[in-house]
């Protein structure tokens, strides 16, 4: 019987294995060796409009050299962090909204609905907003309360903040949501009468337990915003320029690859630091579950409360 | 309180929305307030465009490509995930969910170089792919939690009383998991159709329609990219009702082929 059983469940595995392959294969073909090509790219060498697969570190010297590349990643940062912070920050409230006071799903539904109104739509209505000759100005203007369009509205960094925060709101939602669903109403009931304020259950409840969801809200976010290219080439304008147009550019209008390829893999060095930070950071303040919450499997720990 | 503050967030998700469609159907082509009249010119303007029209048909080939391909490869992904031991059922979920950690930018330069390396032209079908590529992970996430309940006994039950293989599948998994299917299908039609970071990359002479709408963008602001983001809306939005007509339609059916066979028995 064992026999039979462990037979099952070997060719269970096998079948496994069968139907894995075709999707494996295609990930490996289009994701894997691309990724690869990509990171050995970065070495080659772009000489008189031809691109030479040889060996440099030139094209890493290069872009850690360039002024303009250390200020578009700075600027790319800083987008991408306000996004994230914004757009996570906005959404707790809904999701919690969601996860413990009301019963319906109209309100998901709804926030969904908007999901699907494409990318490009959006910025195209944050421009008719925001714009010299936009909504806000004009009524500002009409209104008397101003009397040329505040400029700094479009073409700029805050220009792109908004839209993105606007793109990605609904994604942090439904990341906020999924992490709050694992907090049950009981954990509440036994903070606050345990005498928690309100403040503690955030901060030593529903924190330590939906964190992953927390962290991976902002930085999801983050990472999406700071390696946009789009938003940023059409409503950031000089002052909103970003590294990921820079290297969108090197890619289809100059193409240099080596250069674009060297800048992408830094920037993706950067985004590795950036996560590893937040984490780390999320660790510090305790609002993560560390050591703390688990002394007895850290001894020491323990020992020296 | 929280109440109001939801309400705020709605309208924020909303209101540009409703100024891009209202200003879709402005008579004049200025697009500020007051609003001087209703008019679909921009509608009549958009159909007479051949490369609009043509955008139009090519997005519609590339989703509907691209989310038929993402639904076989993700369906066998779900199901090999739920038969695989813990370590290669890791494997397997890391490496289908990765490239959408990473922002478009990467997969669209690293497809790029593929695409030039192997002397590939870019065409409908590398952006096929490459959309293929991307709403693989969207698909097997919003499958996998379905698929986990599947009792993969009913297989071996059907299998015991003589089913192939192939009949177990066609005849109780697909018909339990096909709703999830179509789900996922849907989403990666609408993610499909409305992609541009990595499809700009990818895109050959035949261009889609958000690729259309960007070149517009890019030039000029007139209506007409108004016009042409309510077609996209609406259009995403019937493929949607599309969707939970056929479902409803088709657990209505169910449950009458079951009370049946009950009436029968």
């Amino acid at each position: 019987m064992e026999k039979l059983k462990a037979a099952f469940a070997d060719r269970r595995e096998r079948s496994g294995f069968l139907l894995a392959a075709p999707a494996f294969l295609f990930l490996v073909a289009l994701f894997i060796v691309p990724s690869f090509l990509l990171f050995i790219a970065s070495f080659w060498q772009f000489d008189n409009a031809t691109i030479v697969p040889t060996f440099t570190l030139s094209n890493y010297l290069e872009a850690l050299s360039r002024r303009a590349v250390l200020y578009s990643t700075l600027t790319a940062l800083k987008i991408g962090f306000w996004s994230g912070l914004i757009s996570t920050v906005l959404s707790f409230p809904v999701a919690w909204y969601i996860a413990f006071k009301t019963r319906s799903n109209v309100l998901l539904y709804l926030v969904l609905l908007s999901w699907f109104s494409s990318y490009l739509v959006r910025i195209f209505a944050w421009r008719t907003i925001l714009g010299t000759q936009g909504i806000i100005n004009s009524a500002l203007m009409s209104a008397g309360l101003i009397d040329k369009p505040l400029e700094f509205l479009i073409f700029s960094p805050l220009a792109v903040i908004v839209t993105l925060v606007h793109i990605f709101v609904p994604f942090t939602l439904l990341l906020l949501l999924s992490a709050l669903r694992n907090v049950t109403p009981d954990h509440l009931d036994a903070c606050r009468d345990l005498g928690g304020t309100r403040f503690d259950i955030l901060r030593k409840v529903v924190f330590p337990i939906a964190y992953k969801g927390i962290i991976g809200s902002f930085l999801f976010t983050f990472i999406l915003s700071a390696g946009d290219f789009i938003t940023p080439q059409l409503l950031g304008g000089r002052s909103g320029m970003t590294v990921g147009f820079m290297i969108s550019n090197e890619f289809r209008v100059s193409g240099n690859w080596p250069a674009g390829a060297a800048m992408a893999i830094l920037l993706l060095i950067v985004f590795l630091a950036a996560s590893a930070l937040t984490t780390r950071l999320f660790r510090l303040l305790r609002l993560a579950p560390g050591v703390r919450y688990h002394p007895l499997q850290n001894p020491a720990s323990a020992s020296r409360r | 309180m929280l109440r109001i503050y939801v309400w705020g967030y709605l309208a924020f998700l909303a209101f540009p929305i409703l100024i891009i469609t209202l200003f879709a159907f402005h008579a004049s082509p200025a697009l500020t307030f007051p609003f001087e009249g209703v008019s679909l010119r921009w509608f009549a303007d958009l159909w007479a465009d051949p490369n609009f029209v043509s955008a139009f048909k090519n997005s519609v080939i590339v989703a509907t490509v691209a989310s038929i391909l993402t639904s076989i490869l993700g369906t066998m992904v779900a199901l090999a995930l739920i038969r695989l031991s813990p370590k290669p059922r890791a494997a397997l979920s890391f490496i289908s969910f990765a490239p959408i950690a990473l922002p478009g930018l990467f997969i669209g330069a690293s497809l790029l170089v593929l695409f030039d390396r192997l002397g590939i032209y870019r065409s409908l079908v590398t952006v096929i792919l490459a959309h293929t590529l991307f709403c693989l992970p969207f698909f097997v996430e919003a499958v996998r939690s379905r698929v986990a309940y599947f009792d993969l006994d009913l297989e071996l039950a059907a299998r015991d009383l003589g089913a192939t293989r192939w009949q177990a599948f066609r005849l109780v998994t697909l018909p339990l998991l096909l709703p999830t299917i179509i789900g996922g299908a849907i989403l990666s039609f609408a993610l499909s159709f409305d992609e541009i970071i990595i499809t700009v990359f990818v895109v050959g002479e035949q261009s889609t329609l958000p690729f259309y709408i960007l070149s517009l963008l890019r030039r000029t602001v007139t209506p007409l990219i108004n016009a042409a983001s309510v077609l996209a809306i609406i259009f995403t939005l019937l493929v949607l009702m599309l969707a939970g007509t056929v479902l409803w339609w088709q657990a209505r059916r169910e449950k009458s082929a079951r009370i049946g066979e009950g009436v029968v028995g």
